[in-house]
């Protein structure tokens, strides 16, 4: 544990940058056809449940970081274990976001340069940061906070002023009712950006105030989902539903559509631009997790000595966990979503909170005997 | 970081006391031929160690000898002032009292000599060291103590314009290079019983008077104690300008930014001052130092203070493009010629990749040797004799222009790109900030032929981390930004504000004493006809 301190405004740009992180630019929720939007809007709601869940574990153990409070609710070992493989869990979460980058980047501007050379370099600029620890990541990320916004608001300009736009494309909304709609929402997106933020519970201890922690996780995921669901929205009406479920980055097709005065065209570098930075906070907070958990799981001195370590593990990680772009989205789609973001946003959280509520119960019930 | 040289200063502090070396006395002693050989002995009988001995007292009784050194004590000062109201008061009764008092170094003090400054010393050391800064000694015969007569004046550079920062609107006057007069010049700007200074004497042998000055009240006191102790650590044997202050007592030495800000002009240092930060002065150079430093104070002109708000903030809106420019200029025609062809629009493309035709270098050599070349120009251009320096111009505009476009070695957009940088760089008011860009600019240009778009955004990444991580005496260096202060962002990289609407003093400095200004009392007149 490092004895650094950050405020609810830092907390609030890492969490708002790391919600947006791929999931502004990768393709997901087409499932729910033209009203991907809404069941973004319905995944968030259910992101939000999913705060209600952890929250109350958080409150009985402001000052501990999960993989220390997970021992004291399940016991010494189980408890360990559990720990043990969170990190590992978001070691992997972090493996992934870097592949997504590493793709997205490989094939739009990058073609000719190894795979392996993009990540390297991106992860090492990563672990660069965390070495200085998570007071640094929280004000790099409240200065690039503005910088994002200001490459949202001249995106969204230029999509919005080139006429590409088509309302036809959205509509008649509700096609197929309610179903594939909220099929989407739970759990797929409820877990892929919203419920991936338990990762900040690794971070909890280092803000300055801990009352503030409810305002915060709530508006920057509802910041966020608004905005990831104008997004999509966006791209639906821009490119519609056809091309939607065949582009693997629909963002970056809306942007690629602009085309004013022959001259502002292109504009890709604006989505990469987003993609880069978001990704970068999103794989650096991972990471950061998965770190300050071995330290602590391990009962390391400092967190430095372990980064470059672990980041190689996660360079070759990201290179490993599939052998093509496809099969990485496939099993993004499939296998992540199943056998990482249930059991460890949803299922575990949940054991913890009930768990926890029936260790305060036996307490009390002692206590009044 | 920095504690580790200072601790190793600290050891040889303790273990290098002076005296011992030269075998010194350590006190004055009774007898004033002793005195007197001694004290020429030490200064190595240098000629213009001036020792004039004289008799004093209506019989002649007291043997006294007056010693100065001759170009620092002002020699018409020492001769009419001291000299002579010691040798024409003889027939006076002054030394009448001296039996009954028994002590005629007092009776001189009090009574004869017309002179402000005058300290009585035992200490041997303090003697030579102040005959040497060009005051006068008078040692008399029978006294272990004797008087030390301020009596410094030496030829000096008036006042004159600053030559680092100039200003179309704003005070024309900078700081010279002697202490006493830049003292002067800041309290001539601030007339507050609470402007407080400290002085100390820092380098074992140079003995340069070093002050530090602040607004007490306002001042953190925090960062004044951490600068007494950071000067007081210094340990060195010379201290010829305030650099070598600057590099013993920054947070971090290894690093492109500048964590201590400095100046010529006294209207900065007193606007520094205000908003409770701390001066340091040291003797000997124009450039005061003003601790602690953010960031975004390396971009800010003293002017921007004087225009209106709105023109202020117009241009330093302008200076943080100029900033951008400078540091990813080169670097983004590199990337875009190199990797993202596709971004330019197809007119453009081809008038570029028609210019590039027949040129033997890829891009990023060809921005790299237009780049060092400029470099070269500049730094020449400083050096150079003023007589010579219309040379460079005229060779530096052959070089960088016409000739190498002819001769095909360089395309003419990468002329057009150097010359945009190069006059970007120079926008930026803060010299030792501009060269930090510059030195940023090389290796985002590697960075760029190496990864593109996606190498220059990993660089600034890496580039606003490594700010962040930054802090100037306590104060982190991205202070309203990261972390955030919306109250102290209205003074800033791109914004100022109206004055009346600049009520409180910025954080980064001052806690208690906060308001500036009342903000009920702006005075603006009733606009016409309401009354």
């Amino acid at each position: 544990m490092e004895k650094a301190k950050i405020s609810a405004i830092q907390l609030f740009a890492l969490m708002f940058i790391f919600d947006l992180g791929t999931a502004l630019i990768v393709s997901y929720g087409v499932t729910a056809g033209k009203d991907d939007w809404l069941s973004i809007l319905l995944g968030m709601s259910g992101g939000i449940i999913l705060f209600f869940i952890y929250y109350p574990v958080y409150r009985k153990y402001p000052d501990l970081p999960l993989t220390s409070y997970i021992g004291e609710i399940f016991g010494k070992y189980i408890g360990w274990i559990f720990g043990f493989l969170y990190c590992i869990s978001f070691l992997y979460i972090a493996a992934r976001n870097v592949r997504d980058f590493g793709d997205l980047l490989s094939s739009s501007t990058l073609t000719e340069t190894p795979l392996l050379v993009i990540h390297t370099s991106f992860v090492l600029v990563i672990c660069y940061v965390l070495y200085q620890g998570i007071e640094v990541l929280g004000r790099t990320a409240e200065i690039f906070l503005f910088v994002l916004i200001l490459l949202g608001i001249i995106g969204n300009f230029f999509v919005l002023v080139s006429g590409d736009i088509t309302f036809q494309q959205i509509r008649p909304p509700l096609e197929h009712g309610w179903g594939p709609i909220i099929t989407t929402a739970f759990p797929t997106i409820t877990t892929f950006p919203f419920g991936e933020m338990f990762a900040f519970m690794m971070l909890m201890p280092y803000l300055n105030k801990t009352k503030l922690v409810k305002k915060t996780w709530l508006s920057a995921l509802i910041c966020s989902g608004l905005i990831l669901s104008w997004t999509a929205f966006l791209n639906m009406t821009v490119l519609g539903l056809d091309v939607m479920e065949r582009s693997t980055f629909p963002t970056l097709a809306t942007i690629g559509k602009v085309s004013l005065f022959d001259f502002i065209e292109r504009l890709d570098a604006i989505v990469v631009l987003t993609l880069l930075l978001t990704v970068f906070f999103k794989a650096a907070i991972f990471l950061y997790s998965a770190v300050i958990g071995i330290v602590d799981l391990f009962k390391l001195k400092n967190h430095q000595q372990i980064i470059l370590p672990v980041g190689i593990i996660l360079i070759f990680t990201s290179m490993t966990i599939a052998s093509s772009f496809s099969e990485h989205l496939e099993e993004g789609f499939d296998a992540s979503i199943k056998f990482v973001h249930i059991p460890f946003f949803i299922i575990i959280p949940f054991l913890m909170l009930v768990i926890s509520f029936i260790r305060n119960y036996i307490k009390k019930r002692s206590n009044a005997k | 970081m920095k504690t580790k040289s200072l601790r190793k200063t600290k050891r040889t502090q303790i273990s290098t006391t002076h005296k011992d070396v030269n075998h010194q006395a350590l006190y004055i002693s009774t007898k004033l031929q002793e005195n007197i050989q001694n004290i020429t002995k030490s200064l190595g009988q240098s000629p213009d160690i001036i020792v004039r001995e004289c008799r004093l007292g209506r019989q002649n009784q007291i043997q006294a000898a007056i010693i100065y050194t001759t170009g620092l004590a002002d020699t018409k000062l020492v001769n009419k002032f001291i000299i002579e109201p010691l040798l024409t008061n003889h027939q006076n009764d002054f030394f009448e009292i001296q039996s009954k008092h028994e002590d005629s170094l007092h009776v001189i003090k009090q009574l004869l000599l017309p002179v402000g400054g005058i300290q009585e010393t035992m200490n041997f050391d303090t003697v030579l060291t102040k005959i040497l800064s060009g005051d006068t000694v008078l040692l008399c015969q029978g006294y272990d103590r004797c008087l030390l007569i301020a009596s410094k004046g030496w030829k000096q550079r008036g006042i004159e314009e600053p030559t680092s920062q100039t200003v179309i609107r704003g005070p024309k006057e900078g700081f010279t290079e002697n202490i006493a007069t830049n003292i002067a010049m800041i309290r001539r700007k601030i007339k507050d019983s609470n402007l407080w200074l400290e002085s100390f004497q820092v380098g074992r042998v140079t003995k340069t008077s070093v002050s530090i000055m602040y607004v007490n009240g306002i001042a953190k006191e925090k960062v004044v104690n951490e600068v007494r102790d950071r000067i007081k650590r210094i340990d060195i044997d010379g201290i010829l300008e305030s650099g070598y202050i600057e590099e013993l007592i920054q947070d971090k030495t290894f690093t492109l930014f500048p964590t201590i800000y400095n100046t010529e002009r006294p209207d900065v240092i007193a606007g520094g001052l205000l908003e409770g930060r701390v001066a340091i002065l040291v003797d000997g150079t124009p450039f005061v130092l003003l601790v602690p430093a953010i960031f975004t104070q390396f971009f800010q002109s003293a002017e921007d203070y004087y225009q209106r708000s709105d023109i202020s903030t117009l241009l330093r809106v302008l200076r943080y493009f100029s900033l951008i420019i400078s540091m990813l200029g080169p670097a983004f025609y590199i990337a875009i010629t190199t990797f993202h062809q596709d971004m330019l629009p197809p007119q453009l493309l081809i008038s570029l990749s028609a210019q590039r035709e027949g040129i033997p270098f890829p891009a990023f050599v060809e921005a790299f040797l237009m780049e060092l070349t400029f470099e070269l120009l500049r730094e020449a251009g400083t050096r150079l004799p003023r007589a010579v320096g219309q040379t460079i111009s005229i060779v530096g505009a052959l070089v960088i222009g016409q000739a190498a476009i002819q001769a095909g070695i360089v395309s003419p957009a990468m002329v057009i790109v150097v010359s945009i940088t190069a006059i970007a760089s120079f926008t930026i008011p803060s010299y030792n900030m501009a060269i930090a860009f510059r030195i940023l600019r090389f290796a985002m240009m590697t960075l760029a032929a190496s990864f593109g778009l996606f190498g220059i955004v990993a660089g600034f990444i890496l580039h606003i981390q490594n700010v962040c991580h930054l802090h100037s005496f306590g104060v982190p260096y991205m202070y309203p930004f990261g972390p955030n202060n919306t109250e102290d962002k209205k003074d800033t990289l791109y914004l100022r504000v109206p004055w009346w609407k600049m009520t409180k003093r910025p954080k980064t400095a001052s806690e208690k004493n906060v308001i500036r200004e009342n903000g009920t009392s702006v005075s603006k007149p009733e606009p016409e006809g309401s009354g």
